[in-house]
């Protein structure tokens, strides 16, 4: 199938104007189209198409290698190399994908030889062993009868694979505009309307084309649109069916709501604890100053963020405590499932209470805020090595003034339930060191670990933390953690409400936190240490109540998990595997480099020995008469493949510049055919009369030249 | 043996002898003489009064040999055609009489009007030059040569001939309407009597037998003959085709092409000839499947196509 006259020079200048290389694009349009008005045509064979399409093909490689080297490729690759980094990577990708879209950018200049190629050639199609190494071998192995059938050479017109090129390689376009989806639109139909099927009206053709273009426009006005929508929404409405919303500068708490808490089993993080480290009891996310039921606040520590290390980091580690000594290690894998200002996969990172460092992080950008969050911007998945040990958190202290520490205010309505409780246990005064384990010990036993809330709403006006202190005594790790924090802080003993993981399942050499390991407990400032403690009032139960929630089928949900856990792992290069790939890759293109040369090689010596069982040089192929009939085809007077010789020299005679020849040239072509197509050959005198008539005719035709 | 131009005068004078009767088909004259040189027979198929007959007619007159024509009817039998053995009473033994297939031109009109089994007992004597009657074998004349004539198949009243018999045909063409200048003096030529009544043979039998024998002397190159072979060989890969052309069709595409050459006063053959004769020998062996025939592809156009891809020797 070829392309309607002047579609692809409309193509062509079309492509200039969007990737801005108007005068490129013009000139190539017009010299295909001045196919039109010139007659001339080679008569290229296989071998010299093969060659283009070879030239072609260098092209290709020399300009992805300039566009590489000009869009720093080979520093970034360089780096990337000696030094994988999320830094290296991230230029090295983006200098990828910059080489790719100049690449594609510039497709239509390296692929017009071979297009001119075949447009100011005589031959209609081309067949795909030229372009296709693969086919190239099927046919090889055809028998010869094979061979010579049309069907086992599949021939093609470069034409359309080349108008799609084009299109494509214009869609790379600086323009914002919608001058592309018109253009766009105005080559299919073209394209269209010259392959229109005769059997519909054209009434109806033309309802049909505006009927697609008119649902394309609004498929991708709909699309932009849609895309536009969704980012005006509060993004947190969202994520809050997709993962539990855990957000540094407040947390809402299930405080007061009826019926069950329903967590999945779903698998978030990893851990593989470094030799001789025990894992953590807790992972943190965050902590909170502030209560206002039914949700916890940073307070005024909300934007209390700085960068550790640098930005952008030079290296994979970062001090979070600089000159601490860690004692233990551990690696931590966990997902980054919110998105930065700028896009990237953002999160908090679950990190071991005291942790001082963090190696190996392939972290962009490392923010961590004086309640002891540390939020990540970097690839969707993170893996790193935590490094930790008891003793300094990243916490600030509680601040000295007692009127405005946040870490001693508790809500009004709060606190005559726990004035009450107070009293209960007749803490009112006693050191810190003895109150905890009064308050660890009242938790344990006089209350039940429930992720069911009943409906008995209780004493009208009371809030549901007092519910639960005094009536109900039964919830989940919200209500523990919050009514211990406030309880201590109503002695005066400074405490924060923090969130994250428990960490208790086994899985391998290391363990699994899932979503349903979510807990909130409550951190106490140890005045004599100074430091920031862990203190968990949660009865130890709620561990088993929340395996008898487990799913039957949990173990398939954990190897799916696990698949994708890898799959991440190797999509966000979190995994050696990707450079493993390309240094399989680069030997791999060598072989394949070799093979070609090697096969074309043999291939050379495979066709000397068919050569021998099968004549291909035929006699009298040296014959002179070649030379006239090319003088003659310059003259506008081609001659078809499949034409022979006395058609042809009818049609010369009916051209007037040749018509005097007409008489020699016949008594040539006897003479030729002689040489040709006797088996008897030509005698030397008439060899000789050969090439003197030639000579001859190539003189009058030089004579006759205008 | 007869040398070329001596041989070639003789397809002159018979060429120009039928001319005198087929007004503007010349074209259809020469390949009918290939044909006969070559020592094949002629399928004619058209549509009825095109002067089928007539050509066959001409060309018996024109030669100084004998002359049987056999209209094909559905209850015309095998032996109608063979000759049969009948008991002599006088002698008191079998004589057998022969068939009209003991001739030289055998005129078989309207060949698919008959029962395949008539058919193929002509078909039989057609490839092998004999027949066997009685189990008795009978060799035909030297020069035996057919011009069978058949209404296109669509037509009602008709027995198809068989793929392998369509086969024993060297070639098949039409004379086609002529030209409406040509139709006029046809019929000024027949106002008062027809032109064939006329008609006298020009060429003897034995001059006809020179021709055939100097027609198998002009030389072919192993070019060509791989050319010819190409051109065959496309048909048998080309899509639509259920059967492609057989090595019969290259033989008689050769045959036919080494005559024509010797009709055109060349020794060796060309590209010329053969592609001229492509379509008349290889088409009519072609078998389309019915989904390219319904969707109007022709074995007619298959080979034409054949011969516009393939690369010609030049």
């Amino acid at each position: 199938m070829k392309p309607p006259p002047l579609l692809l020079g409309a193509t062509l200048l079309f492509w200039g104007w969007q990737s801005e290389f108007l005068v490129v694009g013009a000139i190539l349009g017009v010299v295909l189209e001045s196919a039109q008005l010139i007659r001339t045509r080679w008569e290229f064979s296989d071998e010299d198409f093969a060659r283009i399409w070879t030239f072609c093909a260098l092209l290709l490689l020399a300009s992805a290698l300039y566009a590489f080297t000009a869009n720093e490729g080979p520093a970034s690759f360089g780096g990337f190399f000696s030094d994988a980094n999320p830094i290296t990577t991230t230029r090295a990708s983006s200098a990828t994908a910059r080489t790719a879209s100049a690449m594609i950018r510039w497709l239509p200049m390296l692929f017009f030889p071979f297009l001119a190629a075949q447009t100011f050639s005589t031959r209609e199609a081309i067949p795909l062993t030229v372009i296709s190494l693969i086919a190239r071998r099927r046919w090889k192995k055809l028998t010869p009868a094979d061979q010579s059938s049309p069907l086992a050479r599949l021939s093609f017109h470069i034409g359309y694979p080349y108008f799609a090129a084009t299109l494509l390689a214009s869609s790379f376009h600086p323009a914002e505009d919608k001058s592309f989806f018109w253009g766009l639109a105005g080559l299919l139909t073209w394209m269209l309307w010259a392959h229109r099927t005769r059997r519909v009206t054209l009434v109806v053709w033309v309802g049909l084309v505006a009927l697609a273009v008119a649902l394309g426009f609004a498929g991708q006005r709909g699309i932009g649109s849609l895309a536009g929508y969704l980012q005006e929404q509060n993004p947190q409405w969202l994520t809050r069916f997709l993962r539990r919303n855990i957000d540094p500068s407040h947390s809402r708490t299930a405080l007061g709501q009826i019926g069950d808490i329903k967590t999945s089993g779903r698998i978030v993080i990893r851990l593989r604890p470094k030799a001789g480290s025990a894992p953590p009891e807790y992972l943190r996310e965050a902590s909170y100053r502030v209560f206002k039921s039914p949700g916890w606040f940073a307070g005024s520590l909300k934007d209390d963020f700085e960068v550790v290390g640098e930005d952008p980091p030079n290296s994979a580690s970062f001090p979070l405590l600089p000159g601490k000594t860690n004692s233990a290690s551990i690696n931590i894998a966990c997902y980054l499932d919110g998105t930065s200002t700028n896009g990237s996969p953002e999160g908090l990172l679950p990190l071991p209470t005291g942790s001082g460092r963090l190696e190996n992080c392939p972290a962009y950008v490392l923010r961590k805020s004086s309640l002891g969050a540390v939020v990540a911007e970097g690839p969707g998945l993170v893996l790193f090595d935590a490094l930790f040990g008891p003793g300094l958190t990243m916490d600030l202290p509680p601040s000295l003034n007692p009127e405005s520490n946040e870490d001693l205010y508790v809500p009004e309505n709060e606190q005559a339930a726990l004035d009450e409780v107070v009293k209960e246990l007749q803490l009112r005064g006693q050191p810190p060191a003895q109150v905890l384990p009064v308050v660890a010990g009242y938790f344990a036993v006089k209350f039940t670990y429930s992720t069911w809330q009943g409906r008995d709403r209780g004493t009208p006006g009371t809030t549901p933390l007092s519910r639960f202190l005094l009536e109900n005594r039964k919830g989940h790790c919200e209500y523990f953690a919050t009514a211990t924090v406030l309880l201590l802080r109503q002695l005066k003993i400074p405490a924060r409400y923090a969130v994250g993981y428990a960490v208790h399942e086994p899985s391998g050499s290391g363990y699994v936190v899932r979503l349903s390991d979510a807990h909130a407990w409550c951190l106490v400032w140890n005045e004599t240490q100074q430091t920031w403690e862990d203190f968990d009032t949660t009865p130890a139960s709620w561990i088993a109540e929340e395996a008898r929630n487990r799913s039957p089928f949990r173990w398939l949900s954990d190897i799916w998990s696990r698949l994708k856990f890898e799959f991440a792992k190797f999509r966000w290069g979190q995994s050696k595997l990707r450079q493993y790939l390309l240094w399989i890759v680069v030997p791999g293109l060598a072989l394949l480099l070799y093979q070609i040369i090697f096969r074309r090689g043999r291939r050379r010596q495979a066709s000397k020995r068919t050569d021998e069982g099968f004549i291909t040089q035929w006699p009298g192929l040296d014959s002179e008469f070649y030379q006239l009939e090319k003088q003659i085809a310059t003259r506008g007077v081609l001659r078809k493949p499949s034409e022979p010789l006395n058609e042809w020299l009818r049609r010369v005679a009916e051209n007037p510049a040749l018509a005097g020849l007409q008489e020699p040239l016949r008594a040539l072509l006897r003479l030729h055919y002689r040489y040709r197509f006797d088996p008897l050959g030509l005698s030397d005198a008439d060899r000789e009369a050969l090439k003197q008539v030639t000579r001859a005719c190539l003189e009058r035709l030089d004579r006759a030249k205008p | 043996m007869m040398n070329l131009p001596s041989a070639r005068e003789v397809y002159q004078k018979i060429a120009a002898n039928i001319g005198q009767v087929m007004q503007g088909q010349s074209a259809a004259t020469r390949k009918l003489l290939a044909a006969l040189a070559s020592g094949g027979h002629v399928l004619l198929e058209d549509f009825p009064g095109t002067g089928k007959t007539t050509l066959a007619k001409a060309l018996a007159r024109s030669i100084d040999a004998r002359f049987k024509r056999v209209q094909f009817t559905p209850d015309l039998l095998p032996s109608d055609i063979l000759g049969v053995s009948i008991f002599n009473q006088r002698v008191q033994e079998f004589q057998f009489h022969e068939g009209p297939v003991f001739t030289n031109i055998l005129l078989a009109d309207e060949i698919n009007r008959a029962s395949p089994r008539t058919q193929s007992a002509l078909l039989e004597a057609m490839g092998e030059a004999q027949v066997s009657v009685d189990g008795e074998r009978r060799h035909l004349a030297e020069l035996f040569f057919v011009v069978a004539t058949q209404n296109p198949v669509e037509f009602r009243g008709t027995y198809p001939l068989p793929e392998a018999q369509m086969d024993r045909f060297a070639m098949q063409f039409t004379l086609g309407y002529v030209q409406s200048a040509e139709e006029v003096a046809v019929l000024t030529a027949q106002a008062s009597h027809h032109p064939l009544d006329a008609l006298q043979p020009c060429v003897t039998l034995a001059e006809v037998v020179g021709l055939k024998n100097a027609a198998q002397n002009v030389r072919i190159s192993e070019e060509l003959k791989r050319y010819i072979v190409d051109l065959t060989g496309a048909t048998r890969t080309t899509t639509g085709v259920q059967l492609g052309a057989s090595p019969r069709a290259s033989i008689a595409l050769m045959k036919a092409a080494q005559a024509l050459a010797l009709f055109d006063g060349l020794e060796f053959v060309t590209p010329e000839q053969i592609q001229e004769l492509a379509e008349p020998v290889i088409a009519h062996r072609l078998v389309m499947e019915p989904q390219a025939r319904f969707s109007g592809l022709t074995a007619r156009g298959v080979v034409e196509g054949v011969v516009k891809r393939i690369k010609v020797p030049a």
